[in-house]
Formats: structure tokens, sequence, C-alpha cells
């Protein structure tokens, strides 16, 4: 009677294709560091779809748990240009981000604006925000796996050690670097508006003390409507960019969400370089233990470690110490 | 600990509320007879889903901890029952004609594991479907409830307890038959009676009430009184000198037990234990229960969970969209009714009334405020931003 049939096999990404070659040798060096290599490709989704969640969580406190579903709508919209327009997966990024964020601030207005400051009650309602947009994509595009060409320029891998053969040993593909230095592109974009823009300044001034940014002039309900779509705009960046990844459908945020959370508390949301530095740790550590042992017990190795971690450093590895 | 113990305490039995208990437990004890199999055993399962929902209310409404992991709970206590009854079938019934359950004979695994062989015993296998979710609530309660962050935490992980559990069982197959899990069991027997329809659902009336009375008499205690300041004011009742970690341990605890025994109970019922019911999405369907019914009001989580489960029942004949209905029903609740449906029924009626605690009253006019509320920011918002790009023109 209940019907759950679309239980999500959650993968670690990228990291289980990459297991599957040649683990039989036993731990084979080459292999080992491809591994690695192409736990950066799981660090770069990882950072960006993290970011977004940094932003929303650490800036304004918001527990977002539709996050997910921000990043299948990117990813859905470059689905949609694609499919109407024949459009570059590239060129598809700005509308991504501007079509997830317009959505953002429709949410902002309607649900989020009414619970600041009651966090359960948000991440509730977020959670249900969350089941609707699935079940509103679903009726739209029906359930079907739908299919992004990644941009044909990006193919191939770079060879980082060669045999005496000429066959790679060690190689990433270039799609993988493609997504790191997205990621890291927009980490840099997102550092340069909060640190160097009057706007970034007056979103600072909300976050540590809303009151007295309001008497100041400041006016927060705009600086929150903005800073919440911009954090939906980097998740829908993120889904554009991943879309090409996999396949594109309904439960697709799903999977991403609980690696996203996992990145912004083990990483701390009081400075952004926390979540870089969570990303790679996760994703590095992920495809270590995926090399060694095998995927689903690496998910609950890192989950166990995360655990561990908030019992000694709630506020996260990279966050400096405060006094109480 | 011994806080814990010390602030149970006897209480007062209102005269009043124990004759309705009774005539509503009267119309179930009488309900089988009227309806047909099917709807005895759809409302057993109910039953079981309405305790698993007063568990979750016990850690959620009292205590304030969002737990997406009930469904966890319950299904580790589901599969201690589910390896019981495996074992147990006979070797004729066996697809394969051996001792070994046939999961694990085509996965190729030679003999029984060392871990699941004791689960053949009746008593361990009833201790572990308690102990197994308890002890790993335990543990992770131990962790997250020691440090000091905040509940949002504790949501996010147990969402992401419950994805990678899901990911696990369904990896290792051999051990616990993957996506389809422990199908095709054995009816539970004990001392020559069949626990099936009729005796099972009798068996599920009086542990769901136990649960019901049991939580009900619990949170009418002190520790009780501790629990709901705790949700209240967590820094003051630690300033008081109560050890609130362990309060909030003992509790988390206490309901995964309960949903442990819920999920074991489940098993000879359905027939089968699957990963489904360790995923995000069973436990957000014990969240949503709780949300519609009403938080720390314990019969409204039950309520909902029997109406909300007929519901689907007739639903999915109609539409494929169920999930979608739940999605916006949970949206609304937690927009406009905070107290959930319990904070419909006119507070003459109410059972906190006849409970007795004080209730935040949301009658007919509360929830056309909250509509108010709700609608008045949006014009707001337009109005700045009409303000802000008016002023962004006059500065050029």
């Amino acid at each position: 009677m209940l019907d759950f049939s679309a239980i999500q096999v959650h993968t670690f990404y990228l990291a289980q294709e990459a297991a599957a070659t040649d683990t039989a040798g036993g731990i084979n060096i080459y292999s080992f560091a491809n591994q690695l290599v192409n736990g950066i490709g799981i660090v770069g989704v990882l950072l960006l779809t993290g970011l977004g969640l940094a932003i929303t969580f650490g800036v304004m406190r918001i527990i977002n748990l539709a996050h997910g579903e921000f990043i299948m709508l990117g990813a859905y919209v470059t689905f949609l240009m694609q499919s109407m327009f024949q459009m570059d997966l590239l060129l598809t990024i700005p509308f991504a981000f501007l079509g997830t964020a317009l959505i953002g601030a429709v949410t902002e207005l309607t649900v989020i604006r009414r619970l600041y400051g009651r966090p359960l009650e948000t991440l509730l309602a977020t959670w249900g925000l969350s089941i609707v947009i699935q079940g509103v994509v679903k009726l739209i595009f029906s359930a079907q796996l739908k299919y992004v060409k990644s941009p044909p320029y990006i193919t191939g891998n770079l060879s980082l050690i060669t045999g005496a053969d000429g066959t790679q040993l060690v190689a990433i593909s270039y799609y993988r670097l493609f997504i790191i230095a997205i990621a890291l592109l927009m980490l840099g974009v997102t550092l340069y508006l909060l640190y160097q823009t009057p706007l970034g300044r007056q979103v600072r001034a909300v976050a540590q003390n809303r009151e007295m940014a309001k008497c100041l002039g400041v006016n927060t309900s705009l600086i929150d409507l903005l800073t919440f779509a911009y954090g939906c705009g980097l998740a829908g960046i993120a889904g554009a960019v991943i879309s090409s990844l996999k396949s594109v459908s309904p439960p697709m945020g799903q999977d991403y969400l609980v690696d996203a959370w996992m990145v912004v508390v083990t990483g701390g949301v009081d400075k952004l370089i926390g979540v870089l530095a969570g990303a790679f740790l996760i994703g590095e550590s992920g495809s270590a233990i995926a090399y060694i042992l095998n995927d689903p017990v690496a998910r609950v190795i890192v989950l166990a470690a995360v655990i561990v971690l908030i019992r000694y450093r709630p506020e996260g590895l990279f966050t400096v110490q405060k006094r109480a | 600990m011994t806080q814990v113990l010390d602030g149970v305490q006897r209480s007062t039995v209102p005269v009043k509320l124990l004759t309705t208990a009774g005539i509503i437990f009267l119309i179930f004890f009488i309900l089988p007879f009227l309806v047909g199999q099917f709807q005895t055993a759809l409302i057993s399962k109910l039953l079981l889903f309405g305790a698993l929902a007063i568990s979750l209310d016990l850690v959620w409404g009292f205590t304030g901890i969002l737990s997406f992991a009930h469904g966890v709970f319950f299904t580790l206590g589901g599969y201690a029952m589910a390896y019981y009854l495996k074992l147990n079938l006979s070797s004729a019934r066996n697809t394969y004609g051996v001792d070994l359950p046939d999961f694990m004979v085509w996965n190729g695994l030679e003999q029984l594991p060392w871990f699941i062989a004791p689960l053949k015993f009746f008593p361990i296998a009833i201790l572990a479907m308690v102990l197994v979710p308890a002890a790993f609530a335990y543990i992770i309660g131990w962790f997250i409830f020691r440090s000091k962050v905040s509940g949002v935490y504790i949501t996010i992980i147990t969402l992401a307890i419950s994805s990678a559990l899901t990911t696990l069982f369904i990896s290792q197959q051999a051990y616990t038959g993957g996506t389809n899990g422990i199908t095709d069991v054995a009816t539970l027997t004990l001392l020559g009676i069949d626990f099936t329809d009729i005796n099972l659902y009798w068996v599920i009336l009086i542990f769901t009430t136990l649960v019901l009375v049991g939580s009900w008499w619990l949170t009418r205690s002190n520790l009780g009184l501790i629990l709901r300041s705790i949700n209240e004011n967590e820094r003051r009742i630690s300033y008081l000198g109560y050890d609130v970690a362990s309060f909030k341990i003992f509790i988390w605890t206490l309901s995964a037990a309960i949903a442990g025994i819920a999920g074991g109970l489940f098993v000879p019922l359905n027939k089968f234990i699957s990963p489904v019911y360790l995923a995000v999405a069973f436990g957000t369907q014990v969240v949503i229960w709780v949300a519609i019914g009403g938080r720390g009001t314990l019969v409204g989580p039950l309520v909902a969970a029997l109406l909300l489960g007929q519901v689907q029942n007739s639903a999915e004949r109609v539409t494929q969209d169920w999930q979608l209905i739940v999605g916006v029903l949970l949206l609304v609740v937690v927009l406009f009714l905070p107290q959930g449906l319990m904070g419909l029924v006119p507070k003459r009626f109410s059972v906190n009334k006849l409970l007795q605690l004080p209730t935040p009253n949301p009658s007919a006019g509360y929830i056309q405020a909250r509509f108010f509320d709700w609608v008045t920011p949006l014009q707001g918002a337009v109005g700045t931003l009409q303000g802000w790009f008016s002023r962004r023109g006059r500065k050029r």
C-alpha cells in the first residue's frame, strides 16, 4: 500500500565507477592514485552543492532541505534549454542560475520569510517544499530519466602518469577538472561578493547582528531575499554542471542533499573556506575508503566520522574557536 | 540517569479520560468482527504505524528533537523479527530444502553468519528486536546530545543515517536480502497459537494501547514535565541543575525501543521487511503523521496515521501522486496549523482539556490571523522591491 518504489540507491557519485575498475590485483598503487585523483571530481561536486547551503545556512541560518530540489531544478533548466534551443551546456549555466534564483526568491517570499527564528519549522517546511517541487516536476516532465549532452570539447582524459607502453596509468577526465574549476570559480565569486562589495558588507552585517543592521538602515528583508535567491542560484549552477554526469530525474536532488549537508557540518560555516576543506576531506576520504572497502561502507564510515566529529567539534573543523 | 528515574512519579488518573479511552478501545476491540479481513490487516498495520508515530511524538513533540530516523529503528526491530521467522521456516517450505535462508543461498553463503545465528531462538530474537534499535539510538544519542549542537544538526544527522543505512542494507545482499529484504517468512507461532489475522490484530491493539497509555503516563509525570521544559528552554533547565543530555538520551533510546517493537510486530503482519522502510521517504511519512496529527498530543499522531493511511489507501486507486498531496499537506500544516489537526478540535472536546495540559489556543480566529500574517509580508515585499528599484533609478 505504501508506495516508496523510488528507493534511491545512493551512490557516492563517481566513486563507484572508479572503484569498479581494476581492484582485482590487491591494492594497486596506480589505481589507488587514480581513485584519489578522481576523488577531485567528487570534491568539485560536493563543493558546488555545499556552497549554496553554506550561504543560506551560514549567513542566514536557514535550514534548507529543499536544496537538493534546487539542484534538480537547475538540471532541468539545462535540459530544457538543450532540448528547446540546442544550447551548449556552458551557455545554459547562467539560465540555470537565474531560473533557480527566481524560484528561490518566490520560495523565500511565500514560505521561508514566515518562519525566521524557528529553525525546526523552517526545516519541516522546506522538506514539505522539496516533496512538492519533486511532485510538480514529476507531473510536468514525468518520472522518466532525461539525458543532457556534455560539451563536445570537454571530453577525454588528462593523463598524469603514462606507462612505458603508452597506456594511461593515472588519468583524470577533463569534465571532472571542469567541475572543480567551476566550483572554485563560484567560491571565488562568492568570496568577492561577500567581502569586496557594499552588498556583501550588508549581508555580513545582517548575519552578524540583524537588529543593529536594521537600525543602521540596511533593508534586511531585501538582503534576506537576495541572499536566499543567490544560494538557490548556486544550487542551480551545481545542477546544470552535474546534469551531464548522470541522468536528470525528479528524485536526483536527494542524493546530493545529504552529502552537501555533511560537507557543511564538517567544514563549519563560519568561513566559506571551511566548505572547501569539508568538501575535500569528505570527497577524498570517501573515495579512498571506497577503494579499500566498498562504496556503501565508505558512506557509513564517513557518516560515523562526522557524528564523532560533531561530538568534539560541534562548530565544524575549520571554525575559529570563539569565546562563548 | 538517576535523575531520570527520580523524575518518574505516580500521577493521578482522571475518570473522564478513562471512560472515553475505554469506549474507544472497545470500538477497536469489536471492529475486526464488523469489517473484512483486508480492513483488519490494514487497521493492524496503521495501528503499528500509529505506535511508531507516538514514539516519534515523545522525542519531537515533547522534547523537540525532530528525527527522520524512526523508520530506521522500526526497520531494525523488523529485521530482528524477520530473521527469527525466516530461520524457523521449516526446511520443506524453504526453496532449496536447506536450513539456510534462500537469499543467503543464492548469494553464495555456505553457513549462517555468527551474528544472525542466535536469532533462531525466540527470547534472543525478542531481546534483539528491542535492544538493537535501542543500543543503536543510544550510541548516536550519546554522541550528538552530549555535544552542544543545536537540534537542527541532529535532524540532518538522522537524515544521513537513514540514507546511509538504506544504501548499506541494499548492498549487503548476502546478509540482508538486498532490495527485496527478507520475504516469505514463517507464521509467528507461540505456545501453539498462530499469530495471524485476528490474533495478531489483538496483540497489535494491546501493544498500541500500552504505548499510548505508557507515553501518556510518562509525559504526565515529572519526567514529562522536565522533557517539555527542555523543549521550551533548554538553557534554563540546565541552569536548574538538570543534566539535559541524559534526559534527551533516555527519551531518545526509549522511543527507539518502542519503534523497534512496532517494527518487530510489523513483520508477521506484513510478511516481509525491506529497505523501503529504512529509506528517508518512510521516515518522512512518520514525521508527517506527527506534524499533521499535532505535536505533543500523543493521540493526534495515532489518529493521523489511522486517517491518512485510510485516505492513502483509497487515494492510490485514483492518483499516482500521493506524495505530492502529502507534501502540500505538510506545508499547509507547518505554515497555518502548527498544532496540527488536533489544534482544530474545539477546546471543549480536546484531549488536552481531558489531559489538563495548557493549550495555546488555535481557534478559527487564530487561523485567520495566521493567514493575514502570511499575506502581509507579501505586500510588504512588493513595496520594498518597488522602493529599492526607484531609489536605484534616482541615484543614476
